[in-house]
């Protein structure tokens, strides 16, 4: 026999050992890594736009609603530097949105890959998810550097706890994203229904240029239900020494972002049967 | 070998539940390549599908206890946006191959030419199979899974396709599903006729495609 391919698990066979499962996890990472380098090439690869884009972007919200708020003689919200306030807005927010459209169309652009029996749709999922939250970070702390650069004051109070906020957001997006490219196939408006009920309601919605404080109390209550309002503050908590949200929680945005993720990652583990008999 | 034990399979469809495989046993020797005759709509191109392990069965066990191609036909398992050389590429390292051979190797064996650099998008049906073949090839397997493809299109690369089929018997093998008898008499050593969800083998070429004929009328 052949050394090629021997360990590689077929769909839907049972693995019997510990041994057989680490292969199988070495297996996956392989197939992921590989699916990435293509997507590298196919979304950025070309014409360059892409990543063009994805600077252009959250540069030219922030580059707006500076001017904005410098025209109306605003200041950020409890002594926040405006440049910095906007970043830990915008950036953070489109590392979510990005992650999520373009995770949902990983199933349907690749579909044919399917045919390889060590892909899986998760594989699809992940890759596309990993790219996306990668590029978006690099961009988010791209800008960061950037205004510190222009002088901005940009200082971040506690970059850890910041990452944890900023991962909760990319795990939203990777959960949304899962759950609507595992019913792409079955529902094929689903990137239209999403665009027009997610992509800008929440832009409005999720604090990106102003803090929950600052909003009336109703309407606040109700905001508060959108679990990336509570990211979002809670990432500017840790990162500006100026700013402690007093409605954020903490558990909430945790809980939501593990509950989000686990239900599209097990949306598409369930479909899974149908997605490749429809391939 | 690939040893398929109690194996069915069923899809939904607007009129119940259409069985393609019910309960089938059978055996792929290593070192022998097998041409599987049935209708379309038999269920072939499913059949290959559970036993390259695209698709998982309803019930039963497929044991593969060598390395099996993925199913290879006109359609091609290549989104249109890379080129035939990242393709090759991204096979190898789907497969932990060098990607570097299975590149080299692809490009001489797929006679693509300036079209190995082109997106998979500007080719022709033809050229798909070719490039989806010369990859498989260049990967190496115990056993490939072929679609009809070959008996489709070009027929210069057809027979190439068939002589390296040929010199590779001995530690190659491969399985073909078929609709034409002829195709299956000249390249495969075993037949099996594939109709009404039973797969059926026999040792003798000649006896598989009288059955297959008989199924016809």
């Amino acid at each position: 026999m052949k050394a090629v391919a021997n360990s590689i698990p077929r769909r839907g066979e049972r693995t019997g050992s510990w041994l057989r499962v680490a292969g199988a996890g070495a297996t996956q990472v392989r197939v992921v890594h590989a699916i990435m380098l293509r997507e590298i090439k196919t979304r950025f690869g070309r014409q360059r736009m892409g990543y063009l884009w994805a600077v252009l972007e959250p540069t030219a919200f922030v580059a707006i609603f500076a001017l904005m708020f410098a025209y109306g003689n605003q200041t950020a919200p409890s002594g926040m530097p405006v440049v910095p306030f906007l970043i830990t807005g915008f950036a953070p927010f489109l590392l979510f949105r990005s992650t999520m459209t373009q995770t949902m169309g990983a199933i349907e652009t690749n579909r044919i890959l399917l045919t390889f029996p060590q892909i899986t749709p998760t594989d699809l999922v992940l890759a596309r998810a990993l790219l996306e939250m990668a590029t978006l970070t690099a961009v988010f702390f791209l800008l960061l550097a950037v205004a510190h650069m222009l002088g901005f004051g940009v200082r971040i109070e506690n970059p850890l706890e910041m990452l944890f906020a900023l991962g909760c957001l990319a795990m939203t997006g990777l959960g949304l994203g899962a759950f609507f490219a595992a019913l792409t196939p079955f529902v094929r408006s689903m990137p239209q229904i999403v665009a027009m009920v997610a992509g800008r309601p929440l832009f409005f919605l999720s604090g990106l240029f102003f803090t929950a404080e600052m909003l009336p109390r109703a309407f606040r209550e109700v905001l508060l239900l959108n679990p990336l309002l509570h990211m979002i503050e809670w990432l500017r908590s840790a990162f500006f020494v100026e700013f402690q949200s007093q409605h954020a929680s903490v558990e909430f945005a945790l809980g939501a972002a593990l509950a989000i993720c686990c239900l599209g990652l097990l949306t598409l583990r369930g479909l899974r049967k149908r997605i490749l008999a429809a391939v | 070998m690939i040893a398929l034990d109690q194996v069915s399979k069923s899809y939904r469809t607007a009129h119940g539940r259409h069985s393609v495989l019910d309960n089938v046993t059978c055996e792929f020797p290593l070192g022998k390549s097998v041409g599987i005759l049935g209708l379309n709509g038999a269920g072939k191109s499913t059949l290959l599908r559970l036993i390259g392990g695209v698709e998982p069965p309803d019930c039963g066990t497929i044991r593969r206890d060598a390395s099996v191609s993925w199913p290879l036909g006109l359609s091609g398992a290549f989104p249109g946006t890379l080129t035939g050389r990242e393709n090759a590429r991204f096979v190898s390292r789907l497969y932990g191959a060098a990607p570097g051979q299975v590149e080299a190797f692809a490009e001489d064996f797929a006679e693509l030419g300036r079209y190995y650099d082109e997106p998979v998008r500007t080719y022709s049906s033809g050229m798909r199979a070719r490039l989806g073949f010369a990859v498989s090839i260049a990967v190496d397997f115990d056993f490939y899974l072929v679609d009809e493809a070959t008996s489709v299109g070009d027929w210069r690369f057809t027979a190439k396709c068939f002589r390296m089929f040929r010199e590779r018997r001995a530690e190659s093998s491969f399985i073909l599903v078929s609709h034409n008898e002829e195709t299956v008499r000249r390249t495969c050593d075993l037949g099996a006729v594939l109709s009404n969800g039973r797969l059926t083998m026999y040792e003798d070429m000649n006896a598989a495609i009288a059955a297959y004929r008989h199924g016809l009328h």
